[in-house]
């Protein structure tokens, strides 16, 4: 569903150019629980990033269902965002200003299409599912970090996208909701058949995975 | 929740959290709005002041005045011409049919001597047909007549004003003598009040009117400045004015003296309140301008508080405009707010200040206020909310 073909990432960098990405190739197939390994500085966020639209390449082509991004414009891109990909960040990115329920339904404001999809009702089974219901009306800055995360998991599903992209999601938790997480992110997968890429330097989160893709100095290895 | 209303409230928010800074960022705006209604207010309330006084003087006057006083509309002043009318004129220009009264003026400022007091007046020394003309009605007692006038009686008429300050109330002035310029005269009739203050021109409830061919002790020279005349009812003023034209003509040539309805008087004088009032307006307009620097401003330091904020939505699916009108739509909350208390704090003052100045707003005046606060947070918030939009995703979400 995902292919990378051939992509570099180049950054100007005090007077040089910083490579971040080399000639990378790589293919995520739909229902793939994929994680991207390695150390800090390697380019495992700008990969993610590359595969989340958010960034484009300076070199090379990404194709999401054998479409071409670079001949996408702006506001397509931010409808594949909207609709295709649903983020989880390691800082979770809740914003401190809209409830529980608010958060998980921002998304929904940017589908500009109409849509028969009743989401209130979808939000809230998001948040009853994970046990979250009480607290809905809450503000993310008055609940713990695992629960924020799983707000931000709630948010990532609301469109129901074919693709979750979580960079290290388990980085701000401590071991034990970090496994809560984790085991969340796999019932996702094993469930609901969702494609999860998720991005990590931690070695024991690698190994609940089923495909690694170990990145280097910008290299898959 | 819908599109509006998450983008309303996400601006609100931002208000609460930083009240402060709000309201400093709106008084900008306030003090904007606020110089503009009130100038504009002010304005109005003067217009309509000088409306009132010449409608309350009669709408079919004409008046006749040596030079050529008013041209293109306006006032000028330097060719006022240096003839003056006698009673020849008056007697040509009655013979004109369709004019119903005609009154000759000789005008001067006087005081006015009761004994104990002195009260300062302008004296109109005219016929008895200026009542008529003016509308003037005598409170108590009676406006003097012709006969007054040949018999050349030494009595006056003076305004309600006159009449309260010397003796307390109109019946307390009848029969009593007053002195002008060490002549008596015997007060006959005390006039209605016409009401107004005093601003721009005489104050009509303080003249003192005696027979024109009394007052020649002091127009020793009998002529009058100017001929005042009604023409009559069904008749329209553009045939009087030329009959009055072709009298004149036979003495004086076309650019010694002037023809004039009321309401030409009317607009010369409007016109000149109507440039100063704007030159004014101008001039608070540019507060609202800088008003509108200051939103820029706050604008730019909010963008930059909420880069993260931008690079979370932009990767939840919104596009460049969502993020634009984001920002666009919290400038403007920000102006119009401003805009709204300046509104308040002026109706405050015009309220205030309504029984010492006639000023007045009108909806037009509170529908600029409010177009242009709301064009100021579009045109000062545009500039911020496009530099959002622009914002490449990653490197906002990157940001801390």
């Amino acid at each position: 569903m995902i292919k990378l073909k051939n992509v570099w990432k180049e950054y100007p960098l005090d007077g040089t150019v910083f490579t971040a990405l080399k000639d990378i190739n790589l293919t995520i197939k739909s229902g793939e629980f994929t994680s991207i390994m390695g150390p800090s500085g390697s380019g495992k966020s700008t990969l993610m990033h590359m595969v989340g639209l958010l960034d484009k390449p300076s070199k090379g082509e990404i194709f999401i269902d054998n479409k071409k991004i670079s001949d996408v414009n702006d506001n397509q891109l931010s409808d594949l965002r909207n609709e295709y990909i649903g983020f989880v960040f390691q800082q979770f990115n809740l914003l401190n200003k809209l409830t529980i329920l608010e958060n998980v339904l921002l998304p929904t404001v940017y589908l500009r299409k109409k849509s028969n999809i009743d989401f209130q009702k979808r939000a809230l089974e998001l948040i009853d599912r994970f046990g979250l219901y009480e607290k809905r009306h809450s503000y993310p800055n008055k609940i713990s970090g695992g629960q924020q995360q799983r707000v931000a998991i709630a948010r990532a599903l609301i469109m129901d996208p074919k693709l979750i992209l979580a960079d290290e999601p388990t980085g701000n938790l401590d071991s034990k909701t970090g496994k809560e997480i984790m085991k969340l992110l796999t019932e996702l997968n094993e469930k609901e058949k969702r494609t999860i890429v998720i991005v990590t330097h931690d070695p024991s989160i690698a190994e609940q995975v089923e495909r690694v893709v170990r990145i280097i100095d910008g290299q898959i290895i | 929740m819908n599109y509006f209303a998450f983008i309303v409230k996400s601006a609100l928010f931002n208000f609460s959290r930083s009240k402060g800074r709000t309201f400093l960022t709106s008084l900008g705006i306030l003090i904007g709005v606020m110089a503009v209604v009130l100038l504009t207010a002010f304005g109005l309330g003067l217009k309509k002041y000088i409306n009132d006084q010449f409608q309350s003087l009669g709408t079919n006057v004409i008046r006749i005045m040596p030079g050529k006083v008013l041209s293109g509309g306006s006032f000028n002043g330097s060719s006022i011409g240096s003839i003056r009318f006698d009673e020849k004129d008056v007697n040509n220009l009655k013979r004109i049919r369709n004019l119903e009264s005609v009154a000759p003026i000789y005008t001067k400022s006087i005081a006015v001597d009761a004994g104990k007091k002195k009260e300062d007046a302008t004296l109109y020394s005219t016929s008895a047909e200026i009542f008529n003309i003016l509308n003037f009605n005598a409170q108590s007692g009676k406006i003097f007549d012709k006969t007054d006038v040949d018999k050349r009686n030494k009595i006056a008429v003076i305004g309600p004003k006159i009449a309260d300050k010397l003796f307390g109330s109109g019946d307390l002035a009848l029969g009593k003598n007053i002195k002008i310029d060490s002549q008596s005269f015997k007060v006959t009739g005390v006039l209605e009040s016409k009401g107004g203050g005093g601003f721009g021109g005489p104050d009509l409830d303080a003249l003192v009117f005696i027979p024109y061919k009394t007052g020649f002790v002091f127009n020793t020279d009998k002529k009058f400045f100017i001929i005042t005349a009604k023409g009559k009812e069904n008749i329209s003023l553009d045939t009087v004015k030329q009959q009055i034209q072709t009298v004149l003509l036979k003495r004086y040539k076309e650019d010694e003296f002037s023809v004039l309805e009321q309401t030409e008087i009317l607009k010369a004088v409007t016109s000149i309140f109507d440039v100063l009032n704007m030159v004014l307006v101008a001039i608070a307009a540019i507060s609202l301008v800088v008003g509108g620097i200051g939103i820029m401003n706050i604008m730019y330091v909010t963008v930059t508080e909420k880069i993260k904020e931008i690079g979370i939505r932009r990767a939840l699916g919104a596009k460049k405009n969502d993020i634009l009108f984001q920002f666009l739509v919290e400038a403007v909350i920000l102006s119009v707010f401003g805009g709204l208390l300046g509104l308040g704090l002026s109706f405050f003052i015009i309220l205030l200040i309504q029984k010492i100045f006639p000023a007045y707003i009108d909806a037009q005046a509170v529908l600029l206020a409010l177009g242009v606060s709301t064009l100021i947070g579009v045109v000062f918030g545009v500039f911020p909310a496009k530099q959002a939009a622009d914002l490449s995703p990653i490197d906002a979400i990157r940001y801390e």
